[in-house]
């Protein structure tokens, strides 16, 4: 039958942010662990799907990023429980919760302040995608994606790891989806953009599982046969390395490719000194000359 | 690098090199780890000399010079001169393009004596390519002698009117050994320098004097193909973006404009015709898509592109960012002897350390430890150290240069 | 005037002018092989999973379905469109309105719609269910919804085979294992092709495969010999085989007093454990022991001793519903290199793959780890005249292509041999059979031209020669006809 598709092998790479200043973790205990529910139901959804497909889970929070679930977990220990269970299921999720757990235990002492580091987790999962392409048997296929989800709030920081990591992502053939709990986070979303991935705000969280299974659960090739939520638009505006606001227009060093809202006579980036500023209008048009 | 062209002998006037030496058989009598070393460490090396310039000539105006006479259709690069320089030449484009956003790029033609630009300067690949295609890829489309005088005069003219923030390039490949040239090329070579145009040249046959003189009195580089391979390594060298000299271009803000989609969301939307495709055979098509100009409000339907009516300059934002890794490079990681306890697995991969490795890889900023292919993949592709960017104190923020 | 209906053209027989004789003598006959080798043959039907299923009665399809283990099996089977939908319907309690769910997919891919609707109704894992505004709509049936959730989640009930907790201390690692699997299932090919090792394989096994038409008693000595179904089966690849074996093998099962939906659940548990690992028979019904030990002599479980109550699963067992693509057995290493002078080089040491690829080639060597052979327009010829089709040829060869072979890209077989394969084949298809009937020696000319005319009016005729006043017409018009001549002669000239 036509509708049977071929054996290509999927590799999910989950980043999970566990930084506890996330709201949805500081106004309710109990959420978070809704939200790890969800994401370990979403796991096993998602070995359901083939037999061959893969999966590894990143945490990650402000002070560090390691993996939760990896090829390493993959030898089935059996829990020795036999409720109907599919083995390799019970198994991951045992996983999951136990390594969770000291995930969180090594942080609850010295977290350092600041955002969580998802770009650098992101960093880490390709890696890991890339050892993984290595490792295929010859003549196999392997469609790697990256879920990142989060409730942190959108932040310019981490700018240049994120482009580094949505670049690399896009000429590797990496889709990355995001799935916000809280905050839009614009930045994720121009790599989803960049990427071909799926950008999500769950409007709600009770129904996470819903939204992860519906938008996130199939696969980028069946995607474009689903109706799923219209893509965002995403906001291209470049942040100012003086202010780091958007601006529409801005000053772009020569040397460096440095953005700037305001003329300033020296490159911040790369001290290169600029001659006088120039009526705006002029500098184009030597730019155009007439042949 | 190009300084000590001078100095640099022919590899058949240095000493005897016993290049077998290098080579050792293992336990088991092969070759093939020791081979692996060897390439290892080449790249590794080509890897640390790319390491952190920060004033980089980004803003690439470079006119490519092709042969287009007889001497293309010699079989000595498979299956002709002619269609290896067109296919290497799709694959250079886009790369150049890649890593030099906000670049330009021009063709020049040299065939019958004569020389033709075929494209003007600009950053539209497709475009390029198929007017490349159309006039470069037919059987019949080299023809006679090459002149490198007229070609690199005509390349001249078109850019000594570029501002002068900008790198001006020209990159000739050569196919034949002679030139037909109607005055002193000297004299031609001479203008190029005092207009600060780098001329790089890669010969196709065989190691020319001129061009060797013209490649060193510019300032470019001159390399003789030794098979296809080679070509394309060579041409990849001019893929990157050259070190910025300060005596060659002034460094100038540009002002440029970072529009944002047309304003489809909100129910008002409003349909424009795109300024690019006003001129074009099709036509413009009206509709509600598109990026607008925040200086004049004109349409288009991709960036980058220049404003056809206000002058101003339009990217997005990860355009631009797409090169901040030549000034931001991750710094070379250092080889230290493996230990099993202390790091049993790669901090990236998390593949597991054995001890047939031997060596292993650590940042020195945020001492994590990578295997061999993380390393390579983490300064040739990534460009961000998983390691640096998972710690509070190393990650790289946008001001972590000022 | 008499019709003779009889298998010999009788001269004798006839009573009458007219006679027909019987040229059907090259049609299909399933009891005479010896005719069948100049006719295209069927290739060989392997049913997937959904093919299998949706043969089974109800009743058995749900209990089937109170298995969480075939729930999943049957889920991971679904089309990807209607893995989505089921995921998406699992957690909702109501029936779902039909549009609803046919706006999930783009209005391009309807079709498709349509299809996954059909196969998700056909296996019953969704019902139409009537919601109050009198909407048509699905709802999942609620013993695979249940039992699915169990499968991802949990809290079912126990049931079948448990992982044994403690270590074994005489544990056998995976490669033991796959050698040891690869060694029983060989063993069943050698048999068929009736190589060497005629050991070692039960009179259960041979009834097995006896009845799945793998093999049949010889006419002479009523030994078993190998079918042309048998030669089709030897060129799948092994997850195939094995797929195929068992599906023939269930249709036994009732035969046996055995449960079908217990063997079945019983298999989907074995091909979902986890390889290296052993289970204990603790809580195994009588006859899922006896199924077990079926299963053993096919190498897909191991046990060491026949009551040591414990057993590991092999590699052919694991993922045996995936025929598609590469399972992980069938990607051992690849043997077979094709050039484009049509010799074959398989680097083997297994005499069955030396006999396979004798199956169709002209074998010139054969060295210790190594044979050379050639594809012939004989060679090709004999197999295609043996039943394999060029297809299953090319499919062999490139399944098993070498993997140097695979890495470097590319087609693994060259085209020119791929295209002489297939046009061996159609060289025999150059006639087209017909069943016919012979009419003859018509009386008169007037005779022979109304009959004639008739026949070709009703669109029976075959052929016909005016001269010799001879026809053939189709079976199916045969009667027609031969009511027609009865009325016809006992007309105005009554000469009988």
């Amino acid at each position: 039958m036509a509708v049977y598709g071929g054996a290509e092998r999927s590799l999910l790479v989950i980043i999970f942010d566990v930084h506890p200043c996330q709201k949805i973790i500081t106004n309710h205990q109990h959420r978070f662990h809704q939200v790890l529910e969800a994401v370990i139901a979403f796991s096993n959804g998602h070995l359901l799907m083939k037999p061959d497909n893969r999966l590894a889970i990143i945490g990650c929070h402000s002070g560090a990023s390691d993996y939760i679930f990896s090829d390493k977990d993959y030898a089935v220990v059996p829990t020795g429980i036999n409720d109907g269970q599919y083995e390799l299921f019970a198994h991951v999720e045992k996983c999951i919760r136990k390594n969770i757990k000291q995930f969180l235990s090594k942080m609850s002492n010295n977290l350092p302040a600041g955002e969580s580091l998802l770009a650098g987790a992101c960093g880490m999962g390709l890696c890991y995608i890339q050892r993984m392409k290595r490792e295929l048997p010859i003549g196999d296929k392997m469609n790697s994606r990256i879920l990142v989800l989060t409730g942190s709030n959108d932040s310019a920081s981490q700018y240049m790891n994120y482009m580094n990591v949505f670049f690399t992502a896009q000429k590797e053939n990496v889709v990355m989806d995001v799935c916000t709990l809280e905050h839009d986070q614009g930045l994720l979303q121009q790599g989803c953009d960049i990427t071909g991935g799926a950008y999500l705000k769950t409007p709600q969280q009770q129904g996470l599982l819903q939204y992860l299974m519906w938008v996130f659960l199939p696969e980028p090739p069946l995607r474009k046969k689903l109706v799923l939520p219209p893509p965002v638009k995403v906001d291209y505006r470049a942040a100012c390395f003086c202010h780091r606001q958007l601006i529409d227009i801005g000053y772009v060093c020569s040397i460096c490719l440095s953005i700037f809202c305001k003329f300033s006579p020296i490159c911040t980036t790369c001290h290169a000194l600029f001659k006088t500023p120039g009526p705006p209008p002029s500098k184009p048009k030597k730019k155009k000359p007439k042949m | 690098m190009a300084d000590d062209d001078d100095v640099k002998e022919y590899r058949w006037e240095t000493g005897y090199e016993k290049t077998w030496e290098a080579i050792q058989e293992d336990d088991q009598g092969n070759l093939e780890a020791s081979v692996a070393e060897i390439i290892q460490r080449a790249k590794r090396k080509a890897q640390m000399e790319r390491k952190g310039h920060t004033r980089l000539g980004m803003m690439r105006h470079m006119y490519i010079i092709l042969d287009a006479s007889e001497a293309m259709h010699d079989q000595d690069l498979k299956p002709t001169r002619q269609l290896c320089t067109l296919k290497l030449m799709e694959g250079f484009v886009e790369e150049f393009l890649y890593e030099n956003p906000l670049s330009q790029l021009g063709f020049i033609l040299s065939r019958n004596k004569r020389a033709e630009k075929i494209t003007e300067l600009s950053g539209n690949y497709k475009k390029q390519l198929e007017v490349l295609k159309s006039n470069f890829g037919q059987p019949n489309s080299c023809s006679g002698e090459p002149s490198l005088q007229n070609a690199l005069e005509l390349a001249l003219s078109s850019l000594k009117h570029m501002p002068s923030h900008a790198i001006r390039e020209v990159l000739v490949i050569m196919g034949s050994l002679t030139t037909c040239d109607p005055g002193d090329i000297n004299i031609t070579i001479q203008k190029l320098k005092t207009a600060s145009i780098r001329a790089s040249l890669i010969g196709l046959s065989a190691d020319v004097r001129l061009c060797k003189s013209l490649c060193m009195t510019t300032g470019g580089d001159y390399g003789v193909v030794l098979d296809d391979v080679h070509f394309k390594h060579l041409l990849s060298t001019h893929a990157l973006p050259p070190q910025a000299a300060a005596e060659h271009s002034s460094s100038a803000l540009v002002k440029m404009g970072f529009p944002h989609h047309a304003p489809t969301d909100n129910k008002t939307s409003y349909l424009a015709m795109c300024m690019c495709h006003l001129d074009s055979e099709e036509g413009s098509k009206l509709d509600g898509g598109g990026y607008l100009c925040p200086q004049c409000r004109s349409k288009y339907c991709e960036l980058p592109a220049e404003c056809k009516v206000c002058g101003l300059t339009l990217v997005s934002a990860p355009h631009l960012a797409r090169s901040y890794h030549h000034l931001f490079p991750v710094q070379p990681f250092t080889l230290i002897p493996i230990d099993q306890n202390r790091t049993p697995s790669c901090f990236g991969c998390r593949v597991q350390f054995k001890t047939i490795d031997k060596q292993v890889y650590k940042c020195e900023k945020c001492c994590e430890v990578f295997c061999l292919d993380c390393d390579m993949f983490i300064h040739d592709t990534l460009h961000t150290c998983p390691g640096c960017s998972t710690n509070q104190q190393t990650y790289q923020t946008l001001s972590s240069e000022s | 005037m008499v019709f003779l209906d009889s298998e010999n053209d009788s001269s004798s027989a006839s009573q009458s002018a007219s006679r027909h004789s019987n040229v059907n003598n090259k049609v299909i006959d399933l009891e005479d092989s010896s005719a069948n080798g100049i006719l295209r043959h069927k290739a060989l039907q392997c049913a997937n999973l959904y093919e299998y299923l949706i043969t089974l009665p109800e009743d058995v399809i749900d209990t089937l379905f109170s298995y969480p283990i075939i729930c999943l099996a049957v889920y991971r089977d679904l089309p990807d469109i209607g893995k989505h939908y089921v995921m998406r319907v699992l957690f909702v309690e109501q029936p779902v309105p039909q549009a609803v769910i046919a706006s999930w997919v783009g209005q391009e891919y309807s079709k498709e719609h349509t299809e996954v609707v059909e196969v998700l109704s056909k296996l019953k894992v969704w019902q139409e269910a009537s919601i109050p505004g009198g909407l048509p709509a699905w709802a999942l049936n609620i013993t695979f919804k249940k039992n699915l959730k169990v499968a991802i989640f949990g809290g079912g009930s126990s049931w079948g085979c448990n992982p044994n907790m403690e270590a074994d201390t005489k544990a056998r690692d995976v490669e033991y294992l796959d050698k040891y699997a690869m060694e029983r299932w060989e063993c069943v090919l050698h048999y068929m092709v009736g190589s060497q090792q005629q050991e070692g394989i039960s009179a259960d096994a041979v009834r097995i495969l006896l009845h799945a038409g793998l093999m049949k008693r010889d006419d002479d000595d009523g030994s078993p010999v190998i079918t042309r179904d048998g030669f089709q089966f030897l060129l799948l690849d092994t997850p195939a085989q094995v797929w195929y074996f068992m599906l023939q093998y269930l249709d036994t099962v009732y035969a046996r007093g055995m449960d079908l939906a217990q063997c079945l659940a019983f298999l989907f548990q074995l091909s979902f454990s986890i390889l290296g690992k052993d289970y204990s028979t603790e809580g195994l019904s009588e006859s899922l022991l006896t199924f077990l030990q079926h299963l053993r002599e096919f190498g897909l479980v191991y046990q060491r001793k026949r009551k040591g109550g414990k057993f590991y699963p092999t590699r052919l067992a694991l993922n045996m519903t995936r025929q598609k693509g590469k399972s992980e057995i069938s990607s051992q290493e690849g043997f077979v290199i094709v050039e484009s002078n049509y010799r074959v080089y398989a680097y083997t040491d297994s005499n069955l793959k030396v006999a396979l690829i004798g199956l169709f080639t002209e074998l010139l060597y054969r060295f210790p780890n190594m044979c050379v052979g050639t594809l012939t327009r004989d060679s090709v010829c004999m197999a295609l005249r043996s039943g394999i089709t060029s297809e299953q040829i090319i499919r062999f060869l490139t399944l098993h292509a070498h993997s140097l072979l695979v890495a470097k890209g590319g087609p693994v077989i060259p085209p020119t041999i791929s295209d002489q394969i297939r046009l061996w084949e159609k060289e025999r298809d150059r006639f087209n059979f017909t069943e016919g009937i012979l009419y003859s020696q018509f009386l008169s000319h007037s005779d022979f031209s109304v009959l004639r005319d008739y026949a070709s009016e009703q669109n029976c005729l075959i052929w016909h020669c005016d001269k010799r006043r001879t026809m053939v017409v189709t079976k199916q018009g045969h009667d027609d006809v031969k009511k027609f001549w009865k009325k016809h002669s006992k007309g105005p000239i009554s000469n009988c």
